[in-house]
C-alpha cells in the first residue's frame, strides 16, 4: 500500500514537471497560412519558428541569424557567391533535410503560380529570382544551386551585407517536395504536414487555437525544453489580457491592450523593446500646399513629439525626429525638430502668417483608438502653434491603404516596420514611384544614392544611406516622423526562460523554457 | 393554401439570385481589393496574385465562373485564410454560431414571451414596470458592455464561469453560459416588449371581449385567443432576429473569444475577402429567406382572420 | 368620419363626440403621469442639446493634457491632478523599491509634474476648471463631450425613427393590404435589402462621397435610413394582413372607402400600438448603428463624439476610469429610458380602442 502510494507520489511528481512545460500563446488572430511560402503576416510568422528553420534562425537576444540548417557557411571575395553548409537533420517523417529541398523551396517561393507576397524577398538579393517570379525568366536561371546532397549555394546580384540574416525569413524556407505534391493545397493539413522545425502540428481549430508539439526528429531536440504550445486565436486584446491575467495565458504576443497601459506599466511582465519601425505622418509633397517645402517644415516644426509619447501614448514609445531608427555603423539624419517660433515663421514665409489664408486640410487614419488620439493631439497642437484648422477623417483600413496608394490625401498616418536590420529597408519607401511611397517624395538625388548604396559595401555604403536619409528630412522634410513603435509584450520572464525582448520582434519557441 | 406556398417558396429562388448577383459586382466596387496590404507588394506579385483567382479574368467571366461554382456547391477559396477553401471555414464555424444563437434566442423567447404576457396582465403594475425597466436597459446597454461587465463579476472576480473559449474537455459547456446569457438579453428585451404591447392590444380587441363575454374561463380565452393573435408581431420579429442570431455576433464572439461565423464576416468585408464574403452572404440570404417564408407561412396557421387567395 | 363604421370598432354602448384623433390623445397623454414626466426629462435632454452652442463653458474640443483621466467631481482640476499623481508616484515608488528600474525615469518625471503642478496651482487659471462628469485621456471635458454627443445621436435617432415610420410603414401597409405579386415584389425588396452586405454598401458610400476637409453628416443620414424601414415594414404588413378582413374593414370596403381611407384610417390606428413599441424599440439601435457607421468613416469626425461612439470607447477604459463609460452610458440609457415611456404613453392615448372612453 504504501509503496503504491509512493509510486503514485513519484508519478504525480514526474507528470507535473512534465506538465509544466506547458505553454500557452495569445496570439492574436488567426493565422491565415501555415505555408511557409504564403506567410506575410505576423501571426502567420509564429507558427514557421515553431514549425519551420531556414538556414539560419534569428537568435533570441539580437535576431541576427544564427546557424540553423546551415552549420556554416562562407562568403567569396567578390561578396557574390554564398555557399552553405548544411548539417544532418531530419524532416518529421524521417528523411533528411537536402539542399535540394532548399532549392525546391526557394523556387517554389518565387514560381509565379505560387503567387507570394514575399517571393521579392528573394528577388531582391539572388540572381535570376525577379525574372523567373515575373515569368519573364526561367526556373534554371534562378543563382541558386545543390552543389550535393548538403552544400546549397546562393549567387547574388550585389554584395549585399544583410543577406545571410534574411534567409532566417519564412520566403527563405525549406519545402518537403514530396508532401505537397502528395497532398497540394491540403499539405499544411495536421494529418498531412511534414516540417523541420523544434514543434509538428498537431491540432488546428480554425479561429480557436493550433497546438504543437515537441518533435522528436528535431536534430536540436534534446535542447527544446517545451513540451507543448498552444497558440489561442483570439483578437480581442482586452479578453486576452484578462486571461494573462488569470494565468490562463502565458505569452501575449503581437499586441497588448493599450487601454489599460496605465496599469500594465506596473506589471513586473510587461516588456517594451525598440522596435525598428517607425510612426509617420506622410505629407503629400506634390499637392498644395505641402508642395513647399517651408510649410512641411512648419508643421514639423509644431509637433510635440515628446509630449505625445510621455503623457499620451505612455506605452515607452521613442520620439523622433528621423525615419530610419540608429543601428550599429549608422548615425540616423534628423528633419525638423520641435519649435514653435520656427513653425510660425516658417508659416509666415509661405505666405500664411499666423494661418491667415491656409485652407483646411483633411487629416486621414484608419479606425483605432490609437490612432485617433495621435490625430486629435495633432489637431490641437497645429491649433495652437500655427493657428491652422484640420478635419480629422477615420475610415477603415483597406480605404486609408487606396487613398495613399492614390496619392489621393493631404496628410495621412502611415507606419512602416522593417523587414530586416537595415536602414534600406527603411529608406527605400521614399524612392520615386515605388509602390510604397504614398507621399509621392521626388528627389534624384536620393534616388541616385540608394541606388548607389545597393552596389556599395560596409562603411562608404552606410554613409550613402546617411547622406539619403539626410536629403530626405532634412532638406526635402518629405514626411514627419512622431516616434519608433516598441514591441510590446507580456511575458513573466521570472518564469520563463529564452524570451528575450529584441528589435525585429520574433522568439523562436525553441529557445523558450520554464525556469 | 398550398398554391400559395409553393408560389412563395419558388419566389425565393430569384431572391436569393439576385442577392448574389448584386453583392458580387458590389463587393467588387468597394475601395482596395484583397491583395492591398499595409506593405504593398510589388506589381509582378500582384499579378501573380490575380492570375491565380482568375481575377485578371474581364468581370463577366469572372461572375459566370462564380455562379458554376456556387451551383456545384463550391464557395472558392478563401483569399485571406489561403490553406483554406470558403465551404471548410463557414462549416467550421457556422455549427458554433448556430448553436450560441439558438441557445440564446429559445432563452430569450421563453423568458420574454413569458415576461410579456404577466406584464401585459399585470398593466401599470409594479410588475409591469420592473420588467419593463429591465427590458429598456436591455435593449439600451449594447452587448459590448454587458460582455465584459459579466466576464469581471463571474470570471475574474468570483471565479464561476471560465472567462473566454469555445466548448472544451476542462469547462465543457459551461463556457457557454455567459456568451449564450449576454446575447440572449436585448432579444429577451425586445421580446418581451412587443409581445406585451400586441397582447395589451388584443386584451383589448372585440373578439376577446366577445370570448370572455361568451363566459369563457380566463385562462382558456388567452391561451386560445389572446395567445394565438398576440404573438403575430413577435413572430414577424423572430424570422429576421434568428437568422441574425445564428449567423454570428461579432461583439459576443470576439469579446468571449468564439469560433463563430459572425468575427469571420466582420473581418472579411474589412479583409476584401472576396469569396468569403460572398460565402456568407450566400448562406446568410438563404436561411433569411428561408426564415421569412416561415413566417409568412406560420401566420397563416398562427391567425384565423389571414386568407392567402 | 362615418358613424356607423365607428361604431363596429368600439364597444357597443358608448356614447360618441366628434373629437379629434390628436386633440383627444393628447387629453388623454396629459392625465398619463408617467408619460407626462417623460415629456418632460426628453424636452429637457432637447433643449440642452439645441442649445449648446451658446454656452462657451461647453467646450468639447480643448485638450489640457496634464488634466488626462480626472475622475468626477466638483473640486478644481489642479488639487486632484495632484492628488493623481501622488498616487501615482505612491503605485510606482512601491514599484522601484521592489527592484523595477526600468521605471525610474517615469519616477522623476511624475517629481517633476507633482512640483509643477503645485507651483501652477493658485497662477494657472485652467486648474480652477471643474469637470463634474470627469475627463477624457487628453484631458476634455466629458460633459461637454457627451452633450454634443447627445446632439448627434438624436439626430441619429430622429432621422432613423422618421424614415422607419413613414417608408416602413408605406411599404408595409401598401404590400400587406394590397397583397398579391405587389406584396411579394416589395417583400422580396425588403429580403434583398436585409441579404446585401450592408458594410460594403457603407464603405462604398463613404469612398464615394468622401471630400477634403469636410465630414460627411449627409452621408450617415442616408446610411441610417437605408436599412432603419426594413424590420418595421415586415412587421406593420403582418399587422394589416391579419387586420384587413376583418368586420370593421368589411364594412368600410362595403360603404365604398377608398383604399387610402380603409389603410389610414382604419387599419394604421389599429396598429399604431406596435408601431410605437416597435420605433422605440429601435431607438438604441439606430444610436449604436451610427457608432458602427463612424467605425467605418461615415458622420462627424472627431473629436467630435456621439453617445455611441463614446460608450464603446468608454467600455474599452471602464476598468481603469469607469466614469469614462458611465457619463454618457447613464445620459443614453435615460434618455432611452423615458423615451420608452413616452412611447408607452402615446400608445395608450393613440389607441382607437380606447377613444371617448373615459
Amino acid at each position: 500500500m504504501r509503496k503504491s502510494l509512493f509510486v503514485l507520489v513519484a508519478f504525480l511528481a514526474i507528470a507535473g514537471s512534465a506538465f509544466s512545460q506547458d505553454f500557452v500563446v495569445s496570439n492574436g488572430g488567426e493565422p491565415s497560412t501555415l505555408d511557409p511560402a504564403l506567410m506575410q503576416d505576423t501571426v502567420s510568422n509564429t507558427f514557421y519558428l515553431a514549425l519551420f528553420e531556414g538556414l539560419v534562425q534569428y537568435d533570441p537576444r539580437t535576431s541576427k541569424g544564427i546557424p540553423a540548417m546551415a552549420q556554416s557557411w562562407e562568403t567569396s571575395a567578390d561578396g557574390l557567391t554564398v555557399t552553405f553548409h548544411l548539417r544532418d537533420a531530419k524532416w518529421s517523417d524521417g528523411t533528411p533535410v537536402t539542399a535540394q529541398d532548399f532549392v525546391y523551396g526557394w523556387l517554389r517561393t518565387l514560381k509565379p503560380e505560387t503567387a507570394s507576397a514575399y517571393a521579392y524577398m528573394i528577388g531582391m538579393v539572388v540572381k535570376g529570382a525577379d525574372a523567373y517570379n515575373a515569368g519573364k525568366g526561367k526556373a534554371e536561371d534562378v543563382g541558386i544551386k545543390a552543389v550535393d546532397s548538403k552544400t546549397f549555394q546562393v549567387q547574388l546580384l550585389g554584395p549585399a551585407p544583410y543577406f545571410v540574416d534574411m534567409t532566417a525569413h519564412s520566403a527563405f524556407a525549406p519545402a518537403p517536395k514530396w508532401a505537397i505534391e502528395k497532398y497540394g493545397d491540403q499539405w499544411t493539413k495536421p494529418s498531412n504536414i511534414v516540417v523541420n522545425g523544434a514543434y509538428i502540428l498537431k491540432e488546428w481549430k480554425a479561429q480557436d487555437y493550433i497546438l504543437v508539439t515537441k518533435n522528436d526528429k528535431y536534430w536540436d531536440a534534446k535542447n527544446v525544453k517545451l513540451r507543448t504550445i498552444k497558440y489561442l486565436a483570439s483578437d480581442n486584446l482586452s479578453t486576452n489580457y484578462k486571461m494573462f491575467k488569470a494565468g490562463a495565458v502565458d505569452w501575449m504576443a503581437n499586441g497588448i491592450d493599450l487601454n489599460m497601459i496605465d496599469e500594465i506599466l506596473l506589471r513586473k511582465d510587461y516588456q517594451s523593446s525598440a522596435q525598428f519601425a517607425t510612426y509617420y505622418l506622410n505629407l503629400n509633397n506634390q499637392r498644395a500646399p505641402f508642395n513647399d517645402v517651408r510649410v512641411r517644415r512648419a508643421f514639423a516644426a509644431a509637433i510635440d513629439k515628446k509630449t505625445l509619447v510621455e503623457k499620451v501614448l505612455k506605452g515607452g514609445q521613442i520620439p523622433t525626429d528621423e525615419f530610419s531608427p540608429p543601428m550599429a555603423g549608422y548615425t540616423p539624419q534628423l528633419g525638423q525638430g520641435y519649435d514653435p517660433a520656427t513653425a510660425k515663421k516658417l508659416l509666415a514665409e509661405a505666405g500664411y502668417p499666423d494661418g491667415k489664408g491656409f485652407p483646411t486640410l483633411t487629416y486621414v487614419y484608419n479606425t483605432s483608438t490609437g490612432h485617433k488620439v495621435i490625430a486629435e493631439y495633432v489637431q490641437q497642437q497645429l491649433k495652437t502653434n500655427l493657428n491652422v484648422d484640420i478635419v480629422l477623417q477615420n475610415m477603415e483600413f483597406k480605404t486609408l491603404i487606396e487613398l495613399r496608394n492614390k496619392h489621393d490625401f493631404t496628410i495621412a498616418r502611415d507606419g512602416w516596420v522593417g523587414d530586416y536590420l537595415d536602414p534600406n529597408t527603411m529608406l527605400e519607401l521614399f524612392i520615386t514611384d515605388s509602390g510604397n511611397n504614398s507621399g509621392d517624395h521626388r528627389n534624384p538625388a536620393f534616388d541616385k544614392l540608394m541606388e548607389d548604396a545597393r552596389m556599395a559595401k560596409g562603411d562608404a555604403r552606410m554613409k550613402m544611406l546617411e547622406q539619403a536619409e539626410k536629403i530626405l528630412l532634412k532638406d526635402d522634410q518629405a514626411i514627419i516622423p512622431l516616434y519608433h513603435y516598441v514591441n510590446q509584450d507580456m511575458i513573466d520572464t521570472s518564469k520563463w526562460g529564452g524570451w528575450f525582448a529584441n528589435p525585429i520582434g520574433y522568439h523562436p519557441p525553441k529557445f523558450i523554457y520554464k525556469k | 393554401m398550398s398554391r400559395y406556398i409553393i408560389r412563395r417558396f419558388l419566389s425565393l429562388i430569384p431572391t436569393i439570385f439576385i442577392i448574389i448577383t448584386l453583392s458580387f459586382f458590389l463587393i467588387r466596387f468597394a475601395p482596395g481589393g484583397p491583395f492591398s496590404s499595409e506593405k504593398n507588394v510589388p506589381e509582378q506579385v500582384l499579378q501573380n496574385l490575380m492570375r491565380k483567382y482568375h481575377m485578371d479574368e474581364p468581370m463577366w467571366r469572372q461572375y459566370l465562373r462564380y455562379m458554376g461554382d456556387v451551383l456545384r456547391g463550391d464557395l472558392g477559396p478563401s483569399f485571406r485564410y489561403r490553406d483554406n477553401t470558403v465551404n471548410e471555414l463557414i462549416g467550421q464555424s457556422l455549427p458554433n454560431s448556430m448553436l450560441l444563437g439558438t441557445i440564446a434566442l429559445l432563452l430569450a423567447s421563453l423568458v420574454g414571451i413569458g415576461v410579456g404576457i404577466i406584464s401585459a396582465l399585470k398593466q401599470n403594475h409594479w410588475q409591469d414596470y420592473t420588467v419593463m425597466s429591465i427590458a429598456v436597459v436591455g435593449i439600451s446597454v449594447p452587448l459590448f458592455v454587458i460582455g465584459p461587465v459579466l466576464q469581471l463579476v463571474f470570471a475574474m472576480k468570483l471565479h464561476w464561469l471560465p472567462l473566454s473559449g469555445w466548448i472544451n474537455s476542462r469547462d465543457g459547456f459551461r463556457t457557454l453560459i455567459m456568451p449564450a446569457l449576454t446575447l440572449s438579453f436585448p432579444y429577451f428585451a425586445y421580446i418581451a416588449r412587443l409581445s406585451r404591447a400586441s397582447l395589451l392590444e388584443i386584451l383589448r380587441s372585440d373578439y376577446v371581449r366577445t370570448a370572455r363575454a361568451k363566459g369563457l374561463a380566463e385562462p382558456t380565452v388567452i391561451w386560445k385567443h389572446v395567445l394565438k393573435g398576440g404573438l403575430l408581431p413577435v413572430v414577424s420579429y423572430l424570422g429576421p432576429a434568428f437568422s441574425g442570431i445564428i449567423t454570428g455576433s461579432i461583439v459576443i464572439e470576439s469579446v468571449f473569444a468564439i469560433p463563430g461565423v459572425g468575427r469571420i464576416f466582420v473581418q472579411s468585408a474589412l479583409n476584401r475577402d472576396y469569396t468569403l464574403i460572398m460565402g456568407e452572404v450566400i448562406v446568410y440570404s438563404m436561411i433569411l429567406v428561408l426564415m421569412n417564408f416561415v413566417v409568412d407561412i406560420v401566420y397563416g396557421f398562427l391567425d384565423p382572420r389571414i386568407s392567402y387567395n | 368620419m362615418s358613424r356607423k363604421i365607428e361604431k363596429a370598432v368600439n364597444e357597443f354602448n358608448q356614447q360618441m363626440k366628434p373629437v379629434s384623433l390628436w386633440a383627444d390623445a393628447w387629453k388623454r397623454l396629459r392625465r398619463n403621469k408617467m408619460a407626462l414626466i417623460s415629456l418632460w426629462v426628453v424636452g429637457f435632454y432637447a433643449l440642452v442639446a439645441v442649445t449648446a452652442p451658446l454656452f462657451s463653458f461647453l467646450d468639447y474640443r480643448t485638450q489640457v493634457i496634464e488634466h488626462a483621466n480626472l475622475p468626477p467631481s466638483l473640486r478644481p482640476a489642479g488639487e486632484l491632478v495632484i492628488e493623481k499623481l501622488e498616487a501615482r508616484h505612491a503605485l510606482i515608488k512601491e514599484r522601484v523599491d521592489e527592484g523595477m528600474d526600468s521605471l525610474k525615469p517615469e519616477m522623476e518625471r511624475i517629481e517633476a509634474d507633482i512640483q509643477k503642478a503645485k507651483d501652477e496651482l493658485d497662477t494657472n487659471p485652467v486648474n480652477k476648471k471643474v469637470y463634474i462628469f470627469g475627463t477624457d485621456s487628453l484631458g476634455r471635458d466629458m460633459l461637454s463631450k457627451t452633450i454634443y454627443g447627445a446632439r448627434i445621436s438624436m439626430m441619429v435617432g430622429l432621422v432613423g425613427t422618421l424614415t422607419a415610420v413613414f417608408v416602413g410603414i408605406l411599404i408595409g401597409a401598401i404590400s400587406g393590404y394590397i397583397g398579391g405579386w405587389l406584396d411579394n415584389l416589395l417583400m422580396r425588396f425588403v429580403d434583398i435589402m436585409y441579404g446585401l452586405p450592408y458594410m460594403l454598401i457603407v464603405i462604398i458610400l463613404m469612398a464615394m462621397f468622401r471630400k477634403e476637409g469636410q465630414s460627411s453628416i449627409v452621408i450617415l443620414f442616408v446610411g441610417i435610413a437605408l436599412v432603419s424601414w426594413l424590420t418595421i415594414a415586415r412587421v406593420v404588413r403582418g399587422q394589416i394582413i391579419s387586420l384587413k378582413n376583418s368586420e370593421f374593414v368589411e364594412a368600410a370596403r362595403s360603404m365604398g372607402a377608398s383604399t387610402g381611407r380603409i389603410i389610414f384610417r382604419h387599419l394604421l390606428p389599429n396598429t399604431i400600438g406596435v408601431i410605437i413599441v416597435f420605433t422605440s424599440l429601435s431607438l438604441p439601435s439606430f444610436i449604436m448603428n451610427e457608432s458602427f457607421l463612424s467605425f467605418l468613416g461615415i458622420g462627424v469626425s472627431a473629436p467630435l463624439s456621439s453617445w455611441g461612439s463614446l460608450v464603446s470607447e468608454g467600455a474599452n477604459t471602464m476598468e481603469l476610469y469607469p466614469w469614462q463609460l458611465l457619463a454618457p452610458a447613464i445620459e443614453m440609457t435615460v434618455f432611452l429610458f423615458f423615451m420608452n415611456f413616452l412611447g408607452d404613453g402615446l400608445r395608450d392615448a393613440l389607441d382607437p380602442q380606447s377613444k371617448n372612453r373615459t
